[in-house]
């Protein structure tokens, strides 16, 4: 018992520190709006102002329309492709595995800009098929290819993982008493990989409200605005109006409260429990006829998500001149030899890239299995809004997890304080990554049986050994998973790190942002490629590393 | 005990503040190499290192403003003119008249700041578009440039509000008509400044209305086919402001770091990326103010009537 409230205790001020510190500030911020200034004066008089403005209903509405249309495609596509990976014996399972990582590796503002270069009349495609796409891309609808592109991975590996845990064991049962093979899939696989599911929409709408690089860059022409691109606004344009984008921020946090509680609605009181302590590595099943053309939709679907950015990337970042155009004499390694030249410092961008990467994803690996667990096994009371704090930060544009840092960390009354040292960043990336280890640990806690621990329990184990040596290794799938993905996303977040970077420290977003603001294209696409190249090799070798781990069962 | 390494990092990240307080820390947009290059001469020169923070003027003042409570900056340095007014206005800055401002034209300095550096608003034309080669804003707004025109968004790009609002100043109704035009032209809103340029660099459009000069020049020393175009009827010479906060506690310092950007040494290197230097006596390796016909410097009346104007032109192309 005591143990369980040290794990309690430690859940909260973890939560406390990374997200309700800078959160607390942002709604301090939207109701004092001369807070920044250091001042508690006239409460709430701008809200008027704010709230009355039409096009917050407008901005509201089609925020919503975005998230809704991007769970949707994401799904669509996410699903089918995570359950034939999940439960059938695909032909190079694994090699689809690291190219649907790939467009995670991708930073989002860099593939939408690589999407404009290769669909906009004049682009890549026109150059070498003479044929462009660009109204359909600046439109809703493009917005929505490609974020959908962005956030499919989500989806498929949260799919793939918890259908390969529940396994086609209970499905073979379903089998076995004489249900037919779609009918076992619906009534019983299906259902049993919901919380998976279900927590990977949640992360994919939030992502979607939340992300800023696309809308801004595709659909503004179009017209189409969200409250991203309004809070983005109000931060940058002058005079800045903090209080104005607090309260734009915090409708954006309602709105995904809204889905949270929705998810939750869906899930509560149904069993999942699939992994009961009885042998379970269930054998994939054969696809039998239908191996190539499983294997054709994925690599179709792999040629558009990952290989058509990079491909626009790679060119842009092999070409001299961006005017030159696809051309055997416009081919140079100049941009490269930049980089290399000015060697320190893009080195160093990229070991501060990488190291905040890693330590994001092991601070947030801890607590995001401490909450979790807090949340599903335990009775504390508040687990609801332990659950809630860990998934919010996700909604939180980084624009505003940056404001919320400054305005909580500098503040004189601190003895000592992160700010404007790296320490400031590690806390921004793990406030907004903490929902990736804290969704996908819930979901695989919901499908370990609760006699495990109790077992442990009457074999004379504590909390602490049966959370270790039960629980932890059974969760470590989901968990190694969604800390990889904290690596990738934290090695290139660009948002909160232009704003918080302390002065002195250079980080991979940001050398390749300067260089688009200098004009140099090629030179920050040549920096992405490589970039994406060494991250994607760094998580390759340390899910290598731990599958033979796992192999040799230790 | 699973926030052990946090406490630690923090710690560790104290530690490191702790260390630097000696330097001078300089919040800056505009060229990345620029403030490196100045930053390292400044500390050969003066033993005194210099932090820096860059990001684009929103970023910068964002910082500024979410810090005011505790001020971190010595010296700030923006893209946008009106930036400079607004933070003397509030009473933020230090006056400081530094010695090698006399050859600096009084238009580009005022009690508490003085231009770094210069940049005209210009038209950046793809000369491989096909299109005939533009020689004043109006040419934009003619059929051969139907929906081949982007312009940097005046609320995300400082420069971009200066050139609006200095058309507006100089021509009254006209300018409207102009804007009118170009909308009825299908003339893209695209961003800051990068974003408006890249789709003229690949040919997806022909030209920029008020392109960043510097930028431009440098893409085409670089070889790209772009043609940096000074508009027959004038434009607007827009200054990047420095400028010392009251509550920096190195004032001596920062002011030192004034008159050096503003040395010879300092404006070379301004020169070097294809700005126009502040000081008028200092070579540039482009045209300069007496090259280009420029529109007449707006009066604090004027530049009150930003916000309203902003507000008029982005109903007018539908923006939120």
């Amino acid at each position: 018992m005591r143990a369980n409230t040290l794990l309690v205790g430690a859940a909260v001020s973890a939560l406390g520190i990374l997200v309700a510190m800078p959160l607390g500030f942002v709604l301090l911020q939207a109701v004092f709006p001369e807070l920044a200034q250091g001042s508690l004066a006239r409460p709430l008089a701008h809200l008027a102002g704010v709230l009355a403005d039409p096009k917050l209903v407008e901005l509201t509405i089609n925020t919503l329309k975005l998230g809704a249309c991007v769970v949707l495609a994401a799904a669509a596509i996410g699903i089918p492709l995570g359950t034939l990976r999940g439960l059938f014996d695909l032909p190079g399972a694994k090699l689809w595995d690291v190219l649907m990582l790939v467009p995670f590796m991708i930073p989002p503002y860099i593939s939408a800009l690589g999407w404009i270069m290769l669909l906009q009349p004049r682009g890549y495609l026109q150059q070498l098929l003479g044929i462009h796409a660009g109204p359909a891309l600046f439109s809703f609808g493009g917005v929505v290819f490609v974020m959908t592109l962005n956030v499919v991975p989500v989806v498929y590996f949260a799919v793939s993982r918890t259908m390969a845990a529940s396994g086609s064991r209970l499905a073979l049962v379903g089998r076995v008493c004489g249900g037919g093979a779609w009918r076992c899939f619906w009534r019983i696989t299906l259902p049993l990989a919901l919380p998976g599911i279900a927590a990977s929409l949640l992360l994919v709408f939030a992502m979607a409200i939340e992300e800023y690089g696309t809308p801004a860059a595709l659909a503004a022409n179009a017209g189409f605005f969200v409250l991203v691109t309004g809070i983005e606004r109000r931060f940058s344009e002058w005079p800045i109006d903090l209080p104005g984008a607090s309260v734009l921020s915090l409708i954006l946090v309602a709105l995904a409260m809204l889905a949270f509680v929705w998810q939750r609605r869906m899930l509560t009181g149904k069993g999942y429990e699939t992994t009961t302590g009885k042998p379970a590595r269930g054998e994939t099943l054969p696809l039998g006829a239908w191996r190539w053309p499983a294997a054709a939709l994925f690599a179709a679907i792999v040629a558009v998500a990952t290989f058509a950015p990079l491909f626009a990337i790679a060119a842009t970042a092999f070409s001299r001149t961006l005017s030159g155009g696809l051309a055997i004499g416009n081919l140079s390694l100049t941009h490269f030899q930049a980089i290399a030249a000015g060697g320190s410092e893009a080195s160093g961008a990229l070991a501060t890239s990488l190291m905040l990467g890693a330590g994001a994803a092991i601070v947030t690996g801890l607590t995001g299995v401490l909450v979790a667990y807090c949340v599903v096994k335990t009775r504390t009371r508040g687990r609801a809004v332990l659950d809630a704090l860990a998934v919010l930060p996700n909604t939180m544009p980084g624009v505003v997890v940056g404001v919320g840092l400054i305005l909580a960390w500098n503040q004189a009354f601190w003895p000592a304080t992160p700010y404007n040292t790296w320490g400031i960043l590690l806390l921004a990336y793990c406030c907004l990554l903490l929902p990736y280890p804290v969704r996908y640990a819930h979901a695989a806690l919901m499908q370990i049986g609760d006699n495990l621990e109790a077992a442990a329990r009457v074999h004379g184990a504590g909390t602490v050994t049966a959370l270790a040596r039960i629980l932890l290794p059974l969760l470590a799938p989901s968990l190694v998973a969604a800390m990889l993905l904290v690596f990738a996303v934290a090695s290139r977040e660009l948002v909160a790190s232009l704003l918080l970077a302390p002065t002195g420290v250079q980080t991979v977003s940001l050398f390749i942002w300067r260089q688009f603001e200098q004009g140099s294209v090629g030179q920050g696409m040549a920096m992405s490629l490589v970039t994406v190249a060494l991250t994607t090799t760094v998580m390759l070798l340390a899910t290598l590393w731990l599958e033979r781990r796992q192999a040799r069962g230790v | 005990m699973k926030i052990k390494p946090l406490i630690g990092a923090l710690a560790f990240g104290a530690m490191l503040a702790a260390g630097q307080a000696q330097a001078l820390t300089v919040y800056t947009a505009g060229p990345a190499g620029l403030i490196k290059q100045l930053a390292d001469d400044f500390k050969k020169q003066t033993g005194v290192s210099v932090d820096v923070f860059q990001a684009d003027t929103g970023k910068v003042m964002a910082r500024l403003e979410a810090e005011a409570s505790n001020p971190k900056a010595d010296v700030v340095i923006s893209a946008s003119w009106d930036s400079a007014l607004d933070l003397h206005k509030r009473g933020w800055l230090l006056a400081y008249a530094s010695p090698n401002a006399a050859k600096v034209p009084a238009e580009y300095k005022g009690p508490s700041y003085v231009a770094q550096g210069l940049s005209a608003l210009a038209i950046a034309w793809n000369t491989k578009s096909g299109t005939p080669r533009p020689t004043d804003w109006a040419d934009l707004a003619k059929p051969e440039f139907k929906g081949l025109v982007n312009m940097p968004d005046p609320a995300q790009s400082g420069t971009a509000l200066e050139l609006l609002s200095g058309l507006q100043s100089a021509r009254g109704a006209d300018a409207w008509r102009l804007f009118a035009d170009l909308k009825r032209n299908d003339m893209a809103i695209a961003g800051a400044n990068a974003q408006a340029m890249n789709p003229v660099l690949q040919g997806a459009k022909a030209a920029v209305f008020g392109a960043v000069d510097y930028v431009a020049l440098g893409n085409q020393a670089k070889g790209e086919s772009i043609e940096v175009i000074f508009p027959a009827s004038g434009t607007v010479i827009a200054g990047r402001p420095m400028m010392i906060l009251k509550s920096s506690r190195q004032q001596q310092d920062a002011k030192r770091f004034i008159d050096f950007v503003l040395s010879d040494a300092g404006q070379a290197r301004v020169a070097a990326t294809y700005l126009i230097p502040a000081r008028q006596d200092v070579q540039a390796k482009r045209p300069v103010i007496k090259d280009i016909k420029s529109l007449p410097v707006e009066n604090e009346a004027q530049r009150a009537g930003r916000q309203a104007l902003l507000e008029r032109f982005t109903t007018l192309f539908g923006r939120k």
